[in-house]
C-alpha cells in the first residue's frame, strides 16, 4: 500500500538525487520583538491581543515610532513577516486619535486590495471603534461610491482607479482630500519599469490635489527585497525616506536547491527538459498530499505543467485540486483558487509570476521554479511562497538550457552573494509625463511656474497649447479640450485595449473566457494559434484584430504554437558615443517595426518543430530608445556568414544577460543583431526599450556597458560546453570556433 | 535632440485627438489685452450683455425680456404660470408639485460645458437661467470670457439668483454636480452654494415619453410633444468648439449662436414644466401619457388619483392602453376584494393584452379559481393557457416552471376533490 512521505523524509530523499547541484540551508530565525508602544490607543492593543499579537517586530516598531515624528518611510519586508501591521497601527492609532483624519491604500491590482479590506475590517471590529474602510474600484457599485467618497476613513484602491476615477473627479473627495494623513503604497517593487513611470506620475497629481485642499499626507511604502527600495520610493513619491529593514519576524529551517537536469546530448550540451523534470519532482510532493506552489515563466508554459501534473496525478488526487494561476483568468476565478489555496482544499497550483504579489493563499511548504525567474529579486520573492514561521520549507530551483539559467546554477555564489536587482522607473519619459501633464491640467488649472517632477515643464504646456489641448492665459494654463484625458492613457502598457478571448465551442454558450494585451495577443491568439486556457486547448479560428477579439474553440491536438517576429530597425539620431579602434557603442532614438511573420507547430511530447504558418497582422511602429554596438572593422578572413552567426549568439547572451542586470522583464528590452545596420551597413547588435520614447534601459545599458560585456563574455567562458549551446551562444557550428570568436569580438568593445 | 523634436516625432503616441475641427480655423489673431480692456466690446453690447466687473477681472451677462403672452410651443407664459398656481388646488403629492411655490420663485436652469461627462476639467461656459417677473420672463445668461474668469462667473451668478426652486433637464446629473465642481475649485473665492428644490424633468418626461420617443432628449420632447422648432439653431454638440475658436479668436460672433441655443433650453423648460403639470394634474382630456400618469402616481402611493387616472384611460381611443389601464385596476379590485370585477377584467385581457399582461392576467386567474373559488378546472384551464403563451426560449425560465409546479399540484388538489 502507498505510504504517504512527510516533507522531511522527502527532502532527505532529495539529498542522494545526482541531478542536485547545490544545497543551499537558510537557518531558521527567532523573533525579535518590542514592547506595544505606550501611545498605541487601547482599543487597538486590546484587539491585537485578541488575534494573538501582544509585542511589536523590531520593524513594526521602528515604523510606527519613525512615523510619529512625521517622517515618511519605506519597509522592507520579506513575504510572511507582519508588513501590514507597519502601516495598519499608525493609520488605525491616527483615526483613533482624531476621527477626521483620512487615509489611502494603494495596491497593484484590486485583489491585493480586497484581500487587504477583508483583513483590516476583522480588525476594526474587535476595536470596536467606529472606522469604515473600503475599497475603491471598477467593481464598487454606484450606491455605494457616495458613502466612500464622504465617509470612508480608509480608502482602499489601486493606481489605475486613482487615475482614471478618484484624480479626475476630486471635487467629489473634498473630505478625503482635506484630511488626507497617510498614503500607503504596498508593495513598492512591482512600480518599475513602464507602469512605475506612471505611477510616480499619478502620485505627483495626487500630491497636488492635495496641496490645493491643504493637506501633506506622510508616506508608507513596504516593498520586497530589492536593492534600492529608498531611492525607488523615492523617486515615485517625490519625498525623502527612511527606510526600514531591521526585520525581526521568525522565520523556520529553508532548503533551498538548485537542479540542473541531466545532459542527454553530451556533444551538443542538451539537457533533459526543465519542464519535464519539474512535472515529475511536483508529482512526488503532490502525492504525499503536500501544499506545493509551481512557478513557470510564461503562461503557455503555465498551462503545459498544469495538464501534465493534472494527468499524472489523476489517480491520487481529483483534477480540481491541482490548478492554474495566471493574467488573463477571470476574477472570479482567481479568488477561486486563493481561497481553497488558504484553506487547504487546492493542494498544487501552478503559476506565473502572478503569485509572487502578495496574494494571500496562505504559506505552503514547497516551491519548485521552472527556470531562473529572471532576476534576483523575483526568485527570492517567489522562494517566499514556501516557509511556515515554524517547520522545514524546500525550495528547488530547476534549471533551464538557457545561458542564464546556466550560469545561475553553476555559479551559486553569484545568486546567494549578490544584492538583488534595482528597481528603475523613468518618470521623465516623455510620452508618459506629457499624457500626465495634461491630466494634470484637467484637473487644476496649472501655474506658469508650477513644478511637476525635476524637469521644467513650460515648454511642454506650451506645446500642449499650440495642439490645442490647453488655453494660456494670464500666467495660467487651463484644460480646453472637450476629451476626458485619463480615459485615454492606460497605466500598464503602451496598448490601450486589451484582446477579449472569445469561446464558441458551445454555438449555444458562447462566452468570455479571458482577455489578453494587445502585445502578447499579436503572438498568443494570432489565426490557428493554440490557446491554453486552465489546462484545455483551444485552437485560434479569427483574430478580429479591428475589434479585438479572439474567436476560439476547443481543440485537443499534440502541439502548440510559437510566433516569430519580424524586425526592422531604423536610427533617427545618435545622442552619445563612445569609440574604439574598431568598435564604437551609442545610445539614441530609433524605430522600430515590427511584423509578426510565422508561427510553427511544436510537438508537445518532443518539442520538435512539425509545421508551420503564415501570421496575417498589421505592423505595429515604435519610436524608442536603444544602445547600439558596432564593428566598424572585422577581422576580413571571418567571412560575412561567420560573422553573422557570432553576432547571433553574442545576441543572444546579452538578451539573456541584459534583463538581470537593469532587473526588467525579457520584454521589456529586445536586442536585435543586424549583418549590415541600415544607417551605416555595419555589424550591428541593437539593444532598444520596448517602450514607446524608451524607460531608460538601454541607457543604463549604456551607461553600464563595461558590466554588461563582462557578464557577457564570463557567461560565454564559463560554460561548459565545448563550442557553443542553447545555453550561451546558440547552437554549435562545426569549425568556426565561435565561443573563443565571440569573446574576440566583446573584446574589442 | 530638442525636446520640441521630440516631441514631435512622439506625436502619434500622445494620445492628442484628431485633427477634425469642424470650423475652418482663421489665422491666429494676435490680441493684446491690457486689463479690462475686452476685444469686441462692441459686439457684446449690440446682442444685450453687458460687462460685470470684479477688481481687474470680468464676466458678460446677457438679459432677453419676454412678455406674458409670448408663445413657445404648445403654451403662452401665462399658461406656465397658471399651471405652476394649478398645483395649489389639488390635495396630492407629487415630486414635481410646485404647491405653496410662487412662479417668482423657481428658475429654469442650463449650462453650456466645454466637455461632456462629468470630470474636474469640463468647464461651464454659460449658466443661463429663466425666471418670471411682474412682467413677464427674464433669461439671463452669466458668459465665462475666458478660463480664468471664474471667480466673477460665480459671484455675479450667486448674487443673483435668490429663488428657492431649481427646474432642469437632467440637471441632477449633470449640470448641478458639474456646477458644484466648479464650484469647490474656487471655493474660497466666492459665496457658498444655496440649497435648493430640484424638479429635473428629464426622469418624468423619460415615465411618460420612453415608449413614444427613440431617445428622450430634450431637442425630441420639443419637437414632437411641445410643438417647438428651432430655427438656424446650433446644434449643441458643436458648444465646445465653437468656445474653443472663441478663446483662441476672441470673436463672439459664434458664441452667440450658442446663447441663443441656451436661451430657448431654459425657455423649454418652461414649456416643458407646463405641459407636465398639465399631464400631471389631469387637466385636459387624457392623451397617450395618461396611462403612465396613472402608473406613477400607484407607484407614488396616491391611489386615489392613480385610479381616477386609470379610470380615464377606460375612456380613451388608444385600445392597448385600455387593456393595460384595465389590467392595473383589477389589481385594485383584487385588493379590495371586488373579485367578480377583477374577475371579468382579467379575461379580458387575458384575451386581448399584450403577451406579458395575458401571462399575468392568466395567472391571477388561476389564483383567484385555485384559492377563492376551488374551482380547479378553470384554474387548470387557466394555467395551461398561461403556459402556452410562453414563447419557447423561455420555457425554462423560473416563471414557467413555478407554473408547471402550479399545475401538478392543481392536478393533485382536483383529483382529491373527485375522489
Amino acid at each position: 500500500m502507498f505510504r504517504k512521505k512527510s516533507l522531511s523524509e522527502l527532502i532527505e530523499g532529495l539529498r542522494k538525487n545526482e541531478n542536485i547541484i547545490n544545497w543551499h540551508e537558510i537557518e531558521p530565525q527567532e523573533a525579535k520583538t518590542r514592547e506595544m508602544p505606550e501611545k498605541v490607543d487601547k482599543r487597538i492593543s486590546a484587539a491585537l491581543q485578541k488575534r494573538g499579537i501582544n509585542e511589536l517586530y523590531s520593524h513594526q516598531y521602528t515604523a510606527f515610532q519613525t512615523l510619529q515624528q512625521g517622517e515618511n518611510i519605506v519597509a522592507v519586508t520579506p513575504t510572511a513577516s507582519g508588513k501590514t501591521l507597519c502601516y495598519n497601527l499608525p493609520v488605525l492609532q491616527s483615526i483613533a486619535e482624531n476621527d477626521a483624519n483620512r487615509a489611502l491604500y494603494i495596491f497593484p491590482t484590486k485583489a491585493l486590495a480586497q484581500d487587504q479590506k477583508s483583513e483590516l475590517n476583522e480588525i476594526i471590529d474587535e476595536m470596536g471603534i467606529d472606522i469604515k474602510s473600503y475599497t475603491y474600484d471598477g467593481d464598487t457599485s454606484p450606491a455605494i461610491r457616495q458613502v466612500v467618497r464622504k465617509a470612508g476613513h480608509i480608502v482602499i484602491t489601486n493606481p489605475d482607479m486613482l487615475h482614471s476615477a478618484i484624480l479626475p473627479h476630486h471635487t467629489k473627495w473634498v473630505s478625503l482630500f482635506e484630511n488626507l494623513k497617510y498614503v500607503v503604497i504596498d508593495e513598492l517593487h512591482t512600480y518599475r519599469g513602464v507602469f512605475g513611470s506612471h505611477v510616480a506620475n499619478v502620485i505627483r497629481r495626487l500630491k497636488r490635489i492635495c496641496k490645493f485642499y491643504g493637506s501633506s499626507p506622510i508616506f508608507i511604502c513596504t516593498s520586497a527585497t530589492i536593492a534600492n527600495p529608498k531611492e525607488l520610493a523615492e523617486q515615485l513619491t517625490g519625498n525623502p525616506m527612511r527606510l526600514i529593514d531591521d526585520n525581526g519576524a521568525p522565520r523556520g529551517r529553508k532548503h533551498f536547491v538548485f537542479y540542473n537536469p541531466p545532459i542527454v546530448n553530451k556533444p551538443l550540451n542538451i539537457r533533459k527538459s526543465a519542464t519535464v523534470e519539474v512535472n515529475q519532482l511536483a508529482k512526488e510532493f503532490l502525492k504525499n498530499k503536500i501544499q506545493t506552489i509551481v512557478f513557470a515563466r510564461s503562461r503557455v508554459r503555465v498551462e503545459i505543467i498544469l495538464s501534465h501534473i493534472q494527468e499524472l496525478v489523476k489517480d491520487q488526487l481529483g483534477a480540481k485540486s491541482i490548478r492554474g494561476y495566471r493574467g488573463g483568468y477571470l476574477p472570479k476565478q482567481r479568488r477561486e483558487i486563493e481561497r481553497g489555496l488558504r484553506e487547504g482544499e487546492i493542494l498544487g497550483v501552478v503559476s506565473t509570476n502572478a503569485l509572487e504579489l502578495g496574494v494571500d493563499i496562505g504559506q505552503l511548504q514547497v516551491c519548485v521554479m521552472t527556470g531562473y525567474p529572471g532576476s534576483v529579486a523575483s526568485t527570492w520573492q517567489q522562494a517566499g511562497r514556501a516557509g511556515r514561521r515554524h517547520g522545514e520549507a524546500l525550495i528547488l530551483m530547476v534549471a533551464s538550457s538557457t545561458p542564464i539559467d546556466q550560469y545561475i546554477v553553476q555559479n551559486p555564489e553569484y545568486f546567494f552573494e549578490r544584492s538583488p536587482e534595482s528597481a528603475r522607473i523613468n518618470p521623465e519619459n516623455l510620452i508618459i509625463l506629457v499624457d500626465h501633464l495634461k491630466c494634470a491640467a484637467y484637473e487644476l488649472p496649472f501655474k506658469e511656474n508650477e513644478e511637476f517632477g525635476p524637469l521644467d515643464v513650460k515648454e511642454i504646456m506650451e506645446y500642449l497649447v499650440e495642439e490645442r489641448i490647453l488655453h494660456h492665459n494670464g500666467e495660467t494654463f487651463y484644460w480646453a479640450n472637450q476629451s476626458f484625458p485619463a480615459g485615454n492613457i492606460s497605466l500598464r502598457s503602451a496598448s490601450q485595449e486589451n484582446v477579449v478571448i472569445i469561446d464558441q465551442s458551445e454555438t449555444a454558450n458562447v462566452k468570455i473566457i479571458g482577455e489578453m494585451d494587445r502585445f502578447s495577443a499579436m503572438t498568443l491568439l494570432h489565426d490557428e494559434a493554440i490557446y491554453l486556457h486552465e489546462g484545455v486547448q483551444y485552437q485560434v479560428e479569427k483574430l478580429d484584430w479591428d475589434h479585438k477579439k479572439a474567436y476560439v474553440r476547443e481543440v485537443d491536438v499534440e502541439y502548440y504554437t510559437d510566433a516569430n517576429l519580424a524586425v526592422q530597425l531604423k536610427v533617427l539620431e545618435i545622442d552619445k558615443t563612445i569609440s574604439r579602434q574598431n568598435t564604437s557603442v551609442h545610445y539614441g532614438d530609433v524605430t522600430i517595426n515590427i511584423l509578426p511573420s510565422i508561427f510553427k507547430k511544436i510537438k508537445l511530447t518532443t518539442f520538435e518543430n512539425i509545421g508551420s504558418g503564415p501570421i496575417y497582422l498589421p505592423e505595429e511602429e515604435l519610436h524608442t530608445s536603444a544602445a547600439w554596438m558596432e564593428l566598424k572593422q572585422s577581422d576580413p578572413t571571418l567571412g560575412e556568414k561567420t560573422l553573422e552567426q557570432l553576432l547571433m549568439g553574442i545576441a543572444n547572451v546579452l538578451q539573456h544577460v541584459v534583463p538581470v542586470h537593469v532587473m526588467c522583464d525579457r520584454n521589456d528590452i529586445h536586442v536585435v543583431s543586424q549583418i549590415k545596420a541600415n544607417h551605416t551597413g555595419l555589424p550591428t547588435i541593437f539593444l532598444y526599450d520596448h517602450y514607446p520614447g524608451g524607460i531608460g534601459l538601454a541607457e543604463d545599458v549604456y551607461k553600464r556597458f563595461e558590466d554588461v560585456k563582462a557578464a557577457a563574455k564570463n557567461l560565454i567562458e564559463k560554460c561548459r560546453c565545448q563550442d557553443g549551446c542553447p545555453s550561451c551562444i546558440g547552437t554549435e557550428i562545426e569549425g568556426i570556433k565561435a565561443k573563443k570568436r565571440s569573446i574576440e569580438l566583446l573584446d574589442q568593445f | 535632440m530638442s525636446l520640441k523634436a521630440k516631441l514631435g516625432r512622439l506625436k502619434g503616441h500622445m494620445n492628442l485627438p484628431q485633427e477634425e475641427h469642424p470650423l475652418p480655423v482663421a489665422e491666429q489673431q494676435v490680441i493684446q489685452t491690457e486689463p479690462l480692456e475686452i476685444p469686441f466690446l462692441e459686439k457684446w453690447t449690440e446682442n444685450d450683455t453687458h460687462v460685470y466687473k470684479m477688481e481687474d477681472e470680468y464676466c458678460f451677462i446677457r438679459e432677453v425680456h419676454y412678455d406674458m403672452d409670448h408663445q413657445h410651443g404648445i403654451y403662452t407664459l401665462h399658461d406656465a404660470k397658471k399651471a405652476v398656481e394649478a398645483w395649489n388646488e389639488v390635495d396630492y403629492s407629487h415630486p414635481l408639485s410646485s404647491k405653496g411655490i410662487q412662479a417668482e420663485e423657481m428658475f429654469f436652469f442650463d449650462t453650456e460645458t466645454t466637455g461632456l461627462g462629468g470630470g474636474t476639467g469640463n468647464t461651464i461656459f454659460i449658466l443661463g437661467y429663466a425666471f418670471f417677473t411682474d412682467r413677464g420672463v427674464t433669461v439671463r445668461q452669466h458668459i465665462l470670457p475666458n478660463p480664468g474668469a471664474e471667480i466673477p462667473l460665480y459671484q455675479s451668478f450667486l448674487e443673483k439668483v435668490n429663488y428657492n426652486t431649481l427646474v432642469t433637464y437632467n440637471g441632477k446629473a449633470f449640470d448641478w454636480p458639474q456646477l458644484k465642481t466648479r464650484h469647490t475649485l474656487i471655493r474660497e473665492h466666492v459665496p457658498k452654494l444655496p440649497q435648493y428644490g430640484h424638479f429635473d424633468l428629464y426622469h418624468a418626461s423619460r415615465r411618460l415619453w420612453k415608449n413614444d420617443l427613440e431617445k428622450v432628449k430634450l431637442i425630441n420632447v420639443e419637437k414632437n410633444i411641445l410643438g417647438i422648432e428651432r430655427q438656424d439653431d446650433m446644434p449643441g454638440y458643436l458648444a465646445p468648439y465653437i468656445y474653443f475658436d472663441y478663446l483662441e479668436r476672441k470673436d463672439p460672433k459664434g458664441l452667440f449662436g450658442i446663447m441663443k441655443h441656451n436661451e430657448i433650453d431654459v425657455l423649454t423648460l418652461i414649456t416643458l414644466y407646463t405641459h407636465l403639470s398639465v399631464q400631471l394634474l389631469q387637466k385636459e382630456g387624457s392623451d397617450l401619457s395618461s396611462y403612465e400618469v396613472a402608473r406613477w402616481y400607484l407607484g407614488l402611493g396616491e391611489k386615489e388619483t392613480a385610479i381616477k387616472a386609470y379610470n380615464k384611460v377606460l375612456e380613451a381611443d388608444n385600445a392597448v392602453q385600455r387593456i393595460s389601464a384595465l389590467h392595473a385596476l383589477a389589481f385594485q379590485w383584487k385588493k379590495n376584494r371586488e373579485e367578480e370585477k377583477a374577475l371579468n377584467a382579467w379575461h379580458k385581457v387575458a384575451e386581448e393584452g399584450i403577451l406579458k399582461e395575458q401571462i399575468e392576467a392568466c395567472i391571477e386567474l388561476a389564483k383567484i379559481y385555485e384559492h377563492s373559488q376551488k374551482n380547479y378546472v378553470k384554474a387548470i384551464q387557466v394555467t395551461q393557457n398561461a403556459l402556452s403563451l410562453f414563447p419557447p426560449d423561455q420555457k425554462e425560465k423560473k416563471a414557467a416552471a413555478d407554473l408547471k409546479w402550479r399545475l401538478v399540484r392543481l392536478s393533485k388538489k382536483a383529483g382529491h376533490t373527485k375522489e
